[in-house]
């Protein structure tokens, strides 16, 4: 397993270089994108410290695409003091929660539900369209409505929005896990008869860890889901913090640069879940060859 | 029991069992018909086999005359289209949920989440074997020469070694009968033969009924009591030979004239097939 290790880092390589050229690329596009506002900032005659538009360009309040600086002034702004619940880092913990809460439940639904689906033809045939038209309904449609009816019943605030995001979540984990445990080897279930085993042990000891890829797959596909679904049910529900709730805040604002320290919270946040995912993948299936 | 085409008999080749034991195996003109797109296909034809407990049978014969299918048979892993067999006095079904027989397959058939200790202690653990499961698992592999992979995963090894596992994977909770499809196949010749040896001392040790597929007429000649000789297209049994050569054998038997006669008779046999 360690021969491979070469080529995960190998792997790196590309990925910087791709990291240099957008780096290199961001302050020319940035002045490209800025410098029309700017032209028409100075043409109203407000009072500014730079004369020509592509001195301006860098200097806007509300730039199309924050300078460098202007980001990293932002990031400051909004990410101290550290623990208060109007700095980022405690929005960013709790979207995490939700969509993490959210993953959860939808996993344990996901899985529960591939069991019944591969048990039972009849189950599969009654209930699969249903299934699928559910992940037709658009989550900002359902949403408020969900978080309503939630609210009838007491549950408000974290809860309902890791719910919104298991909603969306547990479809690709029951379909990835139904057709895992459908990918036994038909000769390892041979092999499972001639032991005579129960169908117990079967899924057990054969169809759960054949579907152990499956799974996984269908996981990291689930944990965007369940992020994009935490932070529109932030958004479209009445909420008081996480990251869609300072979009919301900011959007109305209009204050561009905070909503572009956001989203690269959220970016790298999303990145994180889905590394989560791989390490827990490593760490469940030690025999995979990657 | 009368065979399709009966050989012509040479003599005892074991000491032959007490004459009243039922045959472990005992089959009555056994049929096998898939379906298949636009026809069928018949795999099996109106065999007849009749086995004694103790025996060690090759079957040989060209690609797809059926002897996978009659091992599936055997072992309940399909159902007869026609004719009918009985293992061990019962039927298939009943001699599979009493777990009778241990099964090699043409492939590893290993579990790749599993390491190889582990795939050999399956069975053990399905079967909730008592006693000390580890060592008797490391006893297989140490039998198989494979006692220093027991940490690996299947995919660390080799094709021939995967097979080896699988064979201490059948042994491991000690069945009265094996069959095993093509076991030695992916092997080179050494360590064949090597195991050739290693099998039959086991099979003479543990008085275990052996069912053993192969394409190598002198390894079928060295292992077995009888030899089925068998030919496709339908799938059925040109032949019984039985091999009269003394036991223990070893790598004297390979030059005993004998061994010689009897590879040319079971050739002729596969060419009468063949034509
Ligand atoms: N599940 C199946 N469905 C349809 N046809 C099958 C099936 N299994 C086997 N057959 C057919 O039955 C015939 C016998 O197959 P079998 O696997 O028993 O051959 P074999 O003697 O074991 O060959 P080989 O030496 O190549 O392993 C072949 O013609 C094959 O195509
Ligand atoms: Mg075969």
């Amino acid at each position: 397993m360690t021969a491979l290790r070469p080529s995960r880092a190998a792997g790196l390589g590309p990925m910087l270089i791709v990291a240099l050229i957008a780096a290199a690329l961001y302050w020319p596009l940035m002045l490209a994108a800025n410098v029309g506002p700017a032209g028409r900032t100075l043409a109203s005659g407000a009072e500014l410290e730079c004369r020509t538009a592509l001195a301006c360009a860098s200097q806007l309040r509300n730039p199309v695409v924050p300078a460098p600086a202007q980001l990293a002034q932002g990031f400051m702004r909004l990410s101290t003091p550290v623990t208060s619940p109007l700095a980022l880092p405690y929005n960013v913990g709790v979207t995490a929660g939700e969509t993490l809460l959210g993953l959860l439940l939808a996993t344990v639904t996901g899985i529960g539900l591939a069991l019944l689906l591969v048990a039972s033809r009849a189950f599969e045939r009654a209930t699969l369209p249903w299934l699928v038209a559910s992940q037709t309904v658009p989550v900002v449609a359902i949403a408020p409505m969900l978080a309503v009816l939630l609210g009838q019943y007491g549950v408000q605030g974290f809860l309902p929005k890791a719910i919104i995001a298991a909603y969306i979540a547990f479809f690709p984990i029951a379909v990835g896990m139904s057709r895992g445990l459908r990918s036994a080897d038909p000769l390892h279930l041979d092999l499972m008869r001639t032991y005579h085993a129960s169908s117990a042990q079967t899924y057990r000891l054969l169809r759960f860890p054949a579907s152990l890829p499956h799974l996984f797959t269908a996981l990291k596909v689930a944990v965007t889901s369940a992020l994009v679904g935490s932070i529109v049910a932030e958004i479209s529900t009445i909420s008081f913090s996480g990251l869609g709730k300072m979009l919301a805040e900011n959007s109305r604002a209009s204050d561009t640069v905070a909503l572009w320290v956001i989203m690269g919270y959220g970016a790298v946040l999303g990145v994180t879940l889905v590394a989560l995912v791989n390490a827990l993948e490593r760490w469940v299936t030690p025999w995979s060859r990657r | 029991m009368t065979y399709t085409n009966p050989s012509p008999q040479t003599g005892p080749a074991q000491p032959s069992p007490p004459p009243n034991e039922p045959p472990i195996v005992s089959i009555r003109d056994l049929q096998k018909i898939f379906p298949v797109p636009g026809g069928e296909t018949v795999a099996l034809k109106d065999a007849n086999l009749s086995i004694q407990r103790g025996e060690f049978i090759s079957l040989i014969g060209p690609s797809g005359c059926g002897k996978t299918t009659l091992l599936r048979l055997m072992a309940d892993l399909e159902q007869p289209t026609g004719g009918g067999l009985l293992i061990a006095g019962r039927p298939a079904d009943e001699a599979r949920r009493e777990r009778q027989y241990g099964y090699v397959f043409q492939a590893p058939a290993l579990m790749e989440w599993r390491t190889v200790l582990k795939n050999v202690l399956l069975p053990l653990e399905v079967m909730n074997v008592p006693g000390d499961r580890l060592a008797r698992a490391r006893e297989m592999l140490k039998l198989v020469g494979l006692e220093k992979f027991e940490r690996n995963y299947p995919w660390q090894l080799s094709g021939g070694m995967q097979q080896r596992v699988s064979i201490a994977r059948a042994l491991a909770f000690d069945p009265p009968l094996l069959f095993m499809d093509e076991p030695f196949g992916a092997l080179d010749e050494i360590t064949r033969e090597h195991l050739n040896l290693e099998l039959l001392r086991l099979w003479r040790e543990t008085g275990k009924t052996v069912i053993f597929v192969t394409h190598s007429i002198p390894e079928a000649v060295f292992l077995s009591t009888r030899v089925v000789v068998m030919t496709a297209r339908p799938g059925r049994i040109e032949g019984v030979v039985d091999i009269n050569l003394p036991h223990p054998r070893s790598d004297d038997t390979r030059e005993d004239p004998r061994f010689f006669t009897l590879a040319t008779e079971i050739r002729e046999l596969l060419k009468k097939g063949h034509a």
